[in-house]
């Protein structure tokens, strides 16, 4: 799909909505959030997409899809740098089951790709799902108009732009930036250029992205989150086990439910206040409908 | 008289050069997967150096200290005291480059070999004196010689990073000319190789192996013939040689093929002139003769092996060039105190002992995954020319790699696990406060702490007060090193958005190999403090 015929769907999508409401009342309602704890990355990410409705509501036969995970650190899965390989492998899984014709998984990491992308394990279990697993490739990069408030143009892997679809796995971690790094952050690893530099105004820039890329999708990996020395932790006593993934079409939303792994409030987060008032999404975890479960 | 060449050296000559293809293929190939192999311990990737006797005994010489793997050297040794300078004109992939060379240089006619030889074949072993003098007072230049030194880090730090930028160039074609799946797959194929392809002396060291390669435009295997201290140390080593040379006087016509196409002086014509040292058994003499006259019957008799005259004054004269020409390296002032920018790869060995042993390959400069290790050029005093230093605004000290601790040769680095490695300190690191932004704007930054890999950070965000110049005073989060945590890996160097001059870097002070460039006076280790 063109941006230009996202935006123009975007556009037409959401006059329907203003006017019809109604259309969407007439199905099965689902969730805003599904939020699943489990003993299984697997089961936990399956459950938490057919809570939300099956992965055909958000991925159509003869897509090409881009899942983005955070493959941001050399570390292993048990120090909860990255997103858990067996989310992602799941997600790419169910992707092919949806009629997908191709899967990427990549980002920019901070560490060499090669090397954050064996450690994390992501590499493995995404191939062995069948996906791409692609270097960020410098030749790939465009400048493109964010048309942001501050962004006004970056370079951006086109995978990102040229993708039907656009699945985001972050993972939950600390950041002693923007205080949490979940599904809004990660974009920084579909950018080139600078990217150091933003964190000058990281809050503004995480907005300017936000309202730049498309998920079909969020899914924010709590399996094994990073409570301390973020955002690469370093020991197994900085990560905290909570066996949980939080999905959800609303990415404002889902970083909203992310806060409350680390005992905060999502008003706390200022990136999550702004978002909010731009009408990018809901953080009132009592205003949304939350599928919660055990299994 | 029949007259035609020798099939059966001409079988040979090709079988030979089959094998000195296959050889320099593997070390190619050896050189190409010196990259992070997807796990944490690579192979044997180093194995050629092992093999190489002259690398073998000037380490050994200088360091005073034997290194098991260089054991292997002694298979070299012992084939070439059997069969002479095989290891040259069969094995050696630098040899072989020359050769190719020169075969090239030949066809094409840029190179009309003579018949006339010259003394300048006695210049490698005069060489090879004054390195191993040197080596006698721990001064270890073989590194710049050896040939396979000289190959490696040709090939490491200027060839193959060239080539790869052609390539990057060509992609950018493909993409250009829209078949970009095919420039997607060549993309993630080179990435794949990873191959560094920044390194400071790029330009110089490529200019010199380039250089080289042109001496063959004077004489074939310019190199081999008048250089090579490895194959002048071969040359010595030679002494039974099973294969002797032998011309039917029968059947030669005396046209000097044989001698004016010797590969490396050797002279095979007249009989008597040939110099067993100086052959390398390459058999092109016995192939190209037009009569099938030259041979190499195998007479394992010993009998005196013809060597390069040497005279005796020029060695005196060499040996005492060679122990004037120390003091002069031993004029650098890292002596006195310790160079900042001289840091060295974790594992590597006190300053001293690591210059006794490094041999300059550029072997660590291949693997480094961040591309940080670079070629010293002054930073280490003229005997550390090509040493490995860490460059951290190039690339920084991957925290969990200790591939250059397992590729190094010789020792020179120790070898480590990813354990031992994530506890060594190879400098400190130091925040420009001039510079830095959250100190110079009040604007947030943390890019160097977000970075900092060891746990708990040793970069801390510390509120701090700034007066900007309008008077105002702000308190952003700056950083503020804990020198105790910081390992000096430098990816705060590396990161920091303060493109030209980074803000924080990093220096040699501190590092976990030197007892005397220390910050503070620790005589007792972890001990308690009394006051």
């Amino acid at each position: 799909m063109k941006r230009r015929d996202f935006i123009k769907d975007m556009a037409v999508g959401s006059l329907l909505m203003k006017f019809h409401p109604s259309l969407l009342a007439q199905k099965k309602i689902s969730p805003d959030l599904a939020w699943i704890q489990g003993d299984s990355p697997v089961l936990i990410t399956r459950e938490a997409l057919s809570s939300l409705g099956g992965i055909k509501r958000f991925v159509s036969r003869g897509d090409v899809v881009v899942v983005k995970p955070n493959i941001g650190w050399d570390r292993p899965p048990k120090l909860a740098a990255c997103t858990n390989p067996e989310v992602v492998k799941t997600l790419v899984e169910l992707c092919f089951d949806a009629g997908a014709k191709e899967v990427k998984v990549m980002d920019n990491p901070c560490n060499p790709a090669r090397r954050t992308y064996v450690r994390s394990g992501i590499s493995a279990a995404a191939k062995e799902a069948g996906a791409k697993v692609l270097f960020p490739n410098p030749h790939r990069l465009k400048k493109m108009a964010l048309n942001g408030e501050w962004l006004k143009e970056w370079e951006v892997y086109t995978d990102f732009v040229e993708a039907d679809k656009i699945i985001n796995v972050p993972i939950a971690k600390t950041h002693s930036l923007s205080r949490l790094t979940m599904g809004m952050k990660n974009w920084l690893g579909a950018l080139g250029g600078n990217r150091n530099q933003l964190h000058q105004k990281i809050d503004q820039a995480m907005i300017d992205l936000a309202a730049f890329f498309k998920p079909c999708l969020t899914v924010l990996d709590c399996y094994r989150i990073l409570i301390r020395n973020g955002p690469q932790g370093g020991r197994a006593s900085d990560t905290k086990l909570c066996k949980t993934v939080v999905a959800g079409v609303d990415y404002v939303a889902v970083d909203a439910a992310g806060t409350t792994f680390f005992d905060l409030r999502p008003q706390e987060l200022p990136y999550l206040q702004v978002a909010h008032q731009k009408g990018f999404g809901e953080i009132d975890l009592e205003k949304l409908i939350i599928e919660k479960r055990t299994l | 008289m029949k007259k035609e060449r020798s099939k059966k050296y001409r079988v040979i000559q090709a079988a030979r050069i089959l094998i000195q293809s296959i050889f320099f293929i593997l070390f190619f190939y050896l050189l190409l997967v010196t990259h992070y192999p997807g796990e944490d311990y690579i192979g044997h990737v180093e194995i050629f150096f092992h093999f190489d006797p002259l690398l073998a005994i000037a380490t050994l010489i200088a360091s005073r200290a034997f290194f098991v793997s260089f054991a292997l050297a002694a298979l070299t040794i012992v084939l070439t005291f059997i069969l002479g300078r095989v290891a040259c004109g069969w094995v050696c992939p630098l040899g072989s480059i020359h050769q190719f060379f020169s075969f090239i240089f030949k066809k094409s006619k840029l190179l009309k070999p003579q018949k006339n030889g010259d003394n300048r074949t006695a210049w490698k072993y005069y060489l090879l004196l004054f390195i191993l003098v040197g080596t006698l007072f721990s001064l270890d230049l073989v590194g710049i010689f050896d040939p396979l030194s000289l190959l490696y880090r040709s090939f490491a730090a200027s060839i193959l990073p060239a080539i790869n930028h052609g390539f990057s160039a060509f992609i950018g074609v493909l993409y250009q000319i829209n078949t970009s799946s095919l420039a997607d797959s060549l993309f993630q194929f080179f990435e794949n190789l990873a191959v560094n392809s920044i390194f400071r002396q790029g330009f110089f060291l490529g200019v010199l192996f380039i250089g080289i390669l042109l001496l063959n435009l004077s004489r074939e295997r310019y190199w081999c013939r008048y250089l090579c201290p490895l194959g002048a140390l071969l040359g010595l080593i030679s002494r039974w040689n099973v294969m002797k040379l032998k011309i039917d006087p029968q059947k030669c016509i005396d046209c000097w093929l044989c001698t004016i196409h010797c590969q490396t002086q050797a002279r095979p014509y007249p009989e008597e002139d040939w110099k067993s040292s100086e052959c390398i058994y390459c058999y092109t003499c016995s192939a190209i003769c037009p009569t099938s006259a030259v041979s190499f019957p195998i007479k394992s008799t010993p009998e005196e092996i013809v060597r390069v005259d040497l005279s005796r004054r020029k060695l005196i004269f060499t040996s005492l060039l060679g122990i004037a020409a120390i003091p002069f390296f031993r004029l650098s002032p890292s002596t006195r105190r310790a160079s900042p920018k001289l840091i060295r790869p974790p594992g590597a060995l006190p300053e001293k002992k690591f210059l006794q042993k490094c041999i300059k390959c550029g072997e660590c400069m291949k693997v480094c995954p961040t591309n940080g290790l670079q070629p010293a050029l002054a930073e280490a005093g003229p005997e550390g020319i090509w040493t490995p230093i860490l460059v951290s605004k190039i690339g920084y000290c991957e925290y969990y790699c200790s591939l250059c601790s397992q590729v190094c040769p010789t020792g020179a680095i120790q070898e480590l696990t990813i354990e031992e490695k994530t506890k060594i300190k190879i400098g400190l690191a130091w925040v420009n406060k001039n510079t830095c932004i959250p100190y110079i704007l009040g604007t947030p930054c943390i890019v160097c702490e977000e970075h900092c890999p060891t746990s708990p950070k040793a970069i801390k965000l510390v509120k701090t007060e700034v007066k900007l110049p309008d008077g105002t005073i702000k308190t952003p989060v700056a950083p503020v090193i804990n020198t105790d945590l910081c390992i000096g890996c430098g990816i705060c160097e590396t990161k920091c958005p303060v493109v030209d001059e980074p803000a924080i870097y990093i220096t040699s002070v501190g590092e976990s190999r030197s007892e005397t460039n220390q910050l503070l006076l620790d005589l007792i280790k972890g001990g308690e403090e009394l006051f």
